[in-house]
């Protein structure tokens, strides 16, 4: 197995120190394998639970480019790959008029490289470095685009019909996400390594909170993760993500609470909490909420 | 042993997990996440997979059976570390967080494999096997399943649709206005123009049999068309046994405008000269009409002749019948007669027929 880049588990772990982002040691072990393995890596979770800032913080790691392409419904080759240049190419024909140009010739300029506009996998392959690539939301596309996908995957070539196949000069790091709207095919997940990225515990939720929101005190910071572990928990439409909490910790901040009491958590709810039905439900448990709360804590 | 309990894995990632195994070494936390990055594919499937490595590699440190022992020379090593470790490990459960979040909070379980692994498969290969059990035959607990089922198909189902829907929104190239838009350019045609095709969304009108035999079919193919509605001008649902009942969907529930007789015996004849009768304005050029229903009639007359005139009035009819075909025209089945006013007839005994049918007949128009 060739290995472009010299990866090990303290790279690994280094950079994901560097870029502040906390996390278990599954999740490290993962990274580490689909760097060392040259593999896809296919996260699942949640949403919120940071599954495209891993992508990010790849390629800090990396310290390379990172390619991102967003999928949805109807997301095509020409968005996805490339699309040839229509306007210029016209515009070429048009100027060459002037000149007694042979049309093989013309044509022969019209399908180069420079008539083509590079797409975000498109870009990835031909990158003259090795970047992160990041797929995000792949299960929001359609299954032909999955198909599609697989090729690019698994060889990391490109062919486009007037030009011949364009091999990856690197291959890219490929991250992909999804939020599971729909089952992905198993000849993608064949092809991928696979994470499960739920959110964190407790714990771990704790010093996230303390890496960003450094100025929140602790016993505070405690009550937080725990309020929001057993928020997790209720059966709500959409579960707060730990961008919110962190929003929610500045809040709090801001706000000058120095304990999570009812009317403290009411006020300040629609932060984590964005759905009428979800508020309405967790207002009943603020109570009991706050208690097994306080509870753990002690 | 991983394949026993129920997961595909394939060579390929086999051979993964082999070089997984010589990157990540044996320690056994770290082994377990590497193994389970390469080998395990869906999180449902954790549960089988902790305990086939928990019998693979158990805590105590006499590591039998896997074939593929990275380097002898680790071994002693790895023992070391083993077993140095395997007190922490009794004493406290990881703090790691579960990744099972809500939906299996048993995860932890000391004996996990008997119970939850049965549990934790049951939609993985079920949900295969559930699309093909034809409606008559499913089990209450079938339906339940292919409730969750028919949910994501019916997503699959709209995504099909829109992309349908953009398609047609950029017709055929339209030269004319090409070139007339190209004037401004010195006749360079800088932009293409397009047709627009057949505008507006058509109407559709649904008449399912909500009769014993078929009930189960009608309400999956409601639950398909419900998430796609957007996508028709405007969906008019009927309910019919022995007539049609208006129905519409309110917050997930089915509500009927009107009485619905379950108990009647079925009258397609009585259906469609009532509906013609009630509801003919809706009958339009732009109207897809879709009948859902064995076209078992009782003996009684089949009026094939309304379906026909139905015909000439709407764009379009298909009729779905969740019997297979095999048993059309048997005993009281009056499918033929119907046949020949169709522009379209399936069979759609499983879900995935019905899906198949929908998708096969809806998208072509």
């Amino acid at each position: 197995m060739s290995q472009a880049l010299d990866v090990t588990r303290d790279l690994v772990r280094g950079g994901l120190e560097r870029a502040r982002y906390l996390t278990t040691p599954r999740v490290e072990t993962a990274l580490y394998l689909a760097l060392a393995i040259e593999k896809p890596l296919l996260i699942e979770g949640p949403a919120g639970a940071g599954k495209t800032e891993i992508g990010k913080v790849l390629a800090e790691t990396l310290q390379t480019e990172l390619v991102r392409l967003q999928c949805y419904e109807g997301l095509d080759e020409a968005k996805a790959l490339y699309e040839w240049n229509y306007q210029k190419q016209l515009l070429r024909i048009q100027a060459d008029r002037a000149s007694d140009l042979q049309w093989s010739e013309v044509s022969q300029h019209i399908f180069s490289r420079d008539y083509l506009l590079e797409r975000p996998l498109l870009h990835a392959i031909t990158a003259p470095r090795k970047v992160v690539l990041l797929i995000d939301e792949v299960d929001k596309a359609d299954e032909e685009f999955e198909a599609f996908l697989l090729e690019v995957l698994s060889d990391f070539q490109v062919s486009i019909p007037e030009l011949g196949t364009v091999p990856a000069r690197h291959r890219p790091v490929v991250v992909l996400t999804s939020n599971r709207a729909r089952e992905l095919s198993d000849a993608l997940k064949r092809r991928c390594l696979y994470l499960y990225l739920d959110f964190p515990g407790v714990e771990i939720e704790q010093q996230i909170i303390r890496l960003k929101v450094p100025e929140l005190d602790a016993a505070l910071r405690e009550q937080v993760a725990r309020f929001v572990y057993g928020l997790r928990k209720l059966d709500l439409r959409k579960v707060p993500s730990i961008a919110e909490v962190l929003d929610w910790a500045r809040a709090l901040r801001t706000l000058n609470i120095r304990e999570l009491d009812t009317v403290a958590v009411r006020q300040t709810l629609n932060l984590v909490l964005k759905h009428e039905e979800d508020l309405r439900k967790a207002d009943g448990k603020i109570g009991s909420l706050l208690a097994t709360a306080a509870r753990r804590a002690t | 042993m991983l394949r026993d309990a129920g997961l595909s894995i394939s060579v390929a990632e086999t051979l993964d997990a082999l070089s997984a195994v010589g990157l990540v070494g044996v320690e056994r936390e770290v082994l377990r996440d590497g193994l389970a990055a390469t080998l395990l594919k869906d999180e449902a499937d954790r549960l089988s997979f902790d305990a086939a490595f928990d019998r693979c590699f158990p805590l105590i440190t006499r590591q039998r059976g896997r074939g593929p022992r990275p380097q002898p020379t680790d071994d002693g090593a790895a023992r070391g570390v083993g077993a140095s470790r395997t007190p922490q490990h009794a004493v406290l459960p990881p703090e790691r967080p579960r990744t099972e979040g809500r939906r299996h909070p048993s995860a932890r379980d000391p004996h996990p494999q008997a119970v939850a692994d049965h549990d934790r498969r049951r939609p993985l290969f079920q949900s295969r096997r559930v699309q093909t059990i034809p409606f008559e035959r499913m089990s209450p607990r079938d339906i339940e399943d292919c409730d969750a089922l028919v949910a994501s198909l019916a997503q699959r189902f709209r995504a099909h649709m829109s992309r349908r829907q953009r398609r047609k929104r950029r017709g055929r190239l339209d030269i004319r206005r090409t070139i007339r838009w190209s004037i401004g350019s010195g006749g360079v045609p800088l932009h293409a123009a397009f047709r627009q095709r057949r505008p507006g969304a058509p109407d559709l009108v649904g008449l399912c049999d909500h009769s014993h035999s078929v009930a189960t079919a009608s309400r999956f193919l409601i639950s398909l068309l419900h998430p796609a509605q957007q996508f028709f001008r405007r969906i008019r649902l009927f309910a019919f046994v022995d007539q049609p009942i208006e129905i519409s969907i309110d917050g997930g529930m089915l509500v009927p405008h009107g009485r619905l007789d379950f108990f009647a015996r079925s009258d397609f004849g009585n259906v469609l000269t009532s509906f013609w009768e009630q509801h003919e304005s809706l009958l339009t050029r732009n109207t897809i009409v879709l009948i859902l229903g064995d076209a078992r009639n009782n003996r009684r007359p089949p009026r094939a002749d309304i379906l026909g005139r139905m015909r000439r009035a709407v764009r379009h009819v298909a009729w779905l019948n969740p019997e297979p075909t095999e048993r059309w025209n048997t005993g009281d089945s009056v499918m033929n007669a119907y046949r020949r006013h169709c522009d379209e007839v399936y069979a759609a005994s499983t879900v995935r027929e019905l899906h198949v049918a929908l998708r096969t007949t809806l998208t072509r128009l």
